[in-house]
């Protein structure tokens, strides 16, 4: 079977965290309003409304691409990119065009360890539409419901050059995209609201030499939805190029249903959208005041963070890349570190218990209800084996849930401390008097039969016990009585 | 005079802009259009070598809003004055969801 070659870019927008749209002043926060309250004539679009900038959706775009190592250009000019269709009032939409933020970037990102590396093409602001509504108790035969509270919420498009050649590296790449607005606090980069919306282009060819048919995809709703709609395309693509067949240049949607990508209908004439410079806004030179103050308030991103993380606490690079990815989670570690020290365990626990608990509920560590400071105390009892990993975790779940310390989740539970090992002692040469039979059998070499003697400690200490601890105590009296 | 606009141009223009005329008011457009063009190409006689193109002709730094939402009273009114509205929804006629839409 022949080499295929992939090659993929993305075009990424998010929605900026502004609290006021973009040229008007309505509220950005539209998830579960009321349809049509956060508006005005400037979003509407109403006759002889004039749009003023929003400076903090300028600096948020600007922090952007900065952060992705752009260069700025001077002067910020705004574009009318003209189309119609019902979310859009105006009949256009204001976006850059010739002059957008930033160009020229860089992004970084890791897969399986290995270090891959983006060129940004171009990351600029527009105003985002508004939304339609095919279905509800308000529509009524053939029509559409359209809804302007989304309409103006500003938004950063991020293009990358077609520099990934695998399905997993355009994931991977949007994962730490995403990452990174996160970490900078320009976007909450939440897919499935929409807050973050990836569209991609993909070619597939038999040879390096000869390129591929560049087709769009859009509507992929999850970092799942983006991996899988990509595998499909590139499966669907080679299937076509080994059969003979060229693609077809087009936009093809991801049906979510069915698993498929579908082509988009009514693409029989080539975009045109008449770009013109808005003549109700006027340019903006960029101070380079301006630009040094964005850049001090851009943190430690994540890579920078995981190779920190790597020398500093000598984690695998593994998991110190999944702790960096969440900024949250990432200072909760640190936090639960300095009180302690033990990064390695610190760090299991988090990428076992605390994820565990955080995506079972579908919540950020921000919104738990267990601190570092908790979480420390429970590792010092793991590791002064006043308790055992097991019990710890149940002992974790519980705080989780009722944001209790460990200790009360002791009192409460009636969870009496094992609080030393001789304690434990008596407990272990009881079970060895009390079971002669599988003693016996064990020292004839019967290995079940140390696994029920640990079953008897764990029962008479009601389970506080670490099994590990209990195993080594059982195999040290048990080597000792010989 | 020279024109530098072909009538299928005039044609697309209008099929972007979803207006439909007449085939008399297509010819009567395609000549306006085309003298507005020559008297354009007027300017192209300047020498404009090295001169950026200006997009506004304002030195000052435009004026910008501050991040804070400020309430608008007038959208029932808006909705009162809309064509058709079900709910607080405005009315279109359905859009296939699957149309091409830009973005």
């Amino acid at each position: 079977m022949e080499n295929i070659y992939v090659t993929i870019g993305l075009e990424v927008h998010c929605q900026l965290l502004t609290r006021a749209k973009m040229f008007c002043r309505c509220s950005t926060d539209y998830i579960g309003k009321t349809p049509n309250t956060l508006v005005c004539p400037v979003c509407m679009g109403l006759p002889g409304a004039l749009p003023v900038l929003n400076r903090k959706a300028l600096e948020l775009a600007i922090k952007t691409a900065l952060a992705l190592q752009c260069e700025i250009l001077p002067e910020v000019v705004f574009h009318r990119k003209n189309y119609f269709y019902p979310d859009l009032p105006k009949g256009y939409q204001i976006s850059q065009y010739d002059f957008p933020i930033g160009v020229r970037g860089v992004l970084e990102f890791t897969l399986q360890g290995v270090k891959k590396r983006v060129r940004i093409r171009r990351v600029h602001v527009e105003e985002d539409a508004g939304k339609l509504v095919h279905e509800g108790p308000d529509l009524r035969g053939a029509v559409s419901g359209v809804d302007f509270n989304r309409a103006g919420i500003p938004l950063v498009e991020i293009v990358t050059e077609p520099d990934l050649h695998s399905p997993e590296e355009a994931k991977e790449c949007l994962v730490m995209l995403r990452s990174i607005v996160r970490y900078l606090g320009v976007s909450d980069g939440n897919m499935e609201e929409g807050s973050l919306r990836c569209d991609a282009n993909v070619s597939v060819s038999l040879s390096p030499e000869m390129p591929g048919t560049k087709v769009e995809i859009k509507n992929m709703n999850s970092f799942r939805s983006v991996f899988r709609a990509l595998s499909y395309e590139v499966e669907r693509q080679t299937e076509l190029l080994r059969a003979g067949k060229t693609p077809v240049q087009e936009t093809r949607h991801w049906d979510e249903v069915r698993q498929v990508t579908v082509p988009s209908r009514g693409k029989e004439e080539a975009e045109d959208y008449r770009y013109f410079p808005d003549p109700d806004l006027l340019p903006f030179c960029i101070p380079p005041e301006m630009l040094q103050e964005i850049q001090a308030t851009i943190p430690e991103l994540p890579l920078q963070k995981k190779e920190r993380f790597m020398r500093e606490y000598e984690l695998p690079e593994p998991e110190a890349y999944i702790l960096a990815q969440d900024r949250d989670l990432a200072e909760f570690f640190e936090a639960c570190v300095r009180e302690f020290p033990s990064p390695r365990a610190v760090c299991n626990f988090i990428l076992t218990e605390v994820l565990k608990n955080l995506n079972s509920l579908n919540i950020g560590i921000r919104e738990s209800k267990v601190t570092p400071s908790m979480l420390a105390e429970l590792l010092k009892m793991v590791e002064r084996r006043e308790i055992g990993i097991s019990l710890a975790k149940g002992i974790f779940e519980e705080m989780f849930r009722t944001g209790m310390g460990a200790r009360d989740v002791m009192l409460k539970k009636g969870i009496s401390f094992l609080t030393s090992e001789r304690d434990l002692e008596k407990v272990v040469r009881e079970v060895i008097e009390k079971n002669p039979q599988s003693v016996a059998d064990y020292l004839r070499g019967k290995e079940k039969a140390l696994h029920f003697l640990i079953g008897q400690v764990m029962r008479a200490t009601k389970g506080q016990a670490s099994p590990e601890v209990v195993k080594n105590l059982l195999l040290r009296e048990l080597s000792g009585g010989e | 005079m020279h024109a530098r606009v072909s009538f299928e141009e005039i044609r697309k223009i209008a099929h972007l802009a979803k207006l439909s005329f007449s085939e008399e008011e297509f010819s009567r457009f395609f000549q306006d259009i085309s003298d507005i063009i020559a008297h354009f190409e007027k300017l192209n006689e300047l020498q404009l070598e090295g001169v950026s193109p200006t997009s506004h002709i304002s030195w000052s730094d435009p004026p910008m809003n501050t991040d804070e939402p400020v309430e608008w009273q007038g959208s029932d009114l808006v909705l009162q004055y809309a064509p058709r509205v079900e709910g607080r929804y405005f009315i279109v006629p359905k859009v296939v969801e699957k149309e091409e839409k830009p973005s």
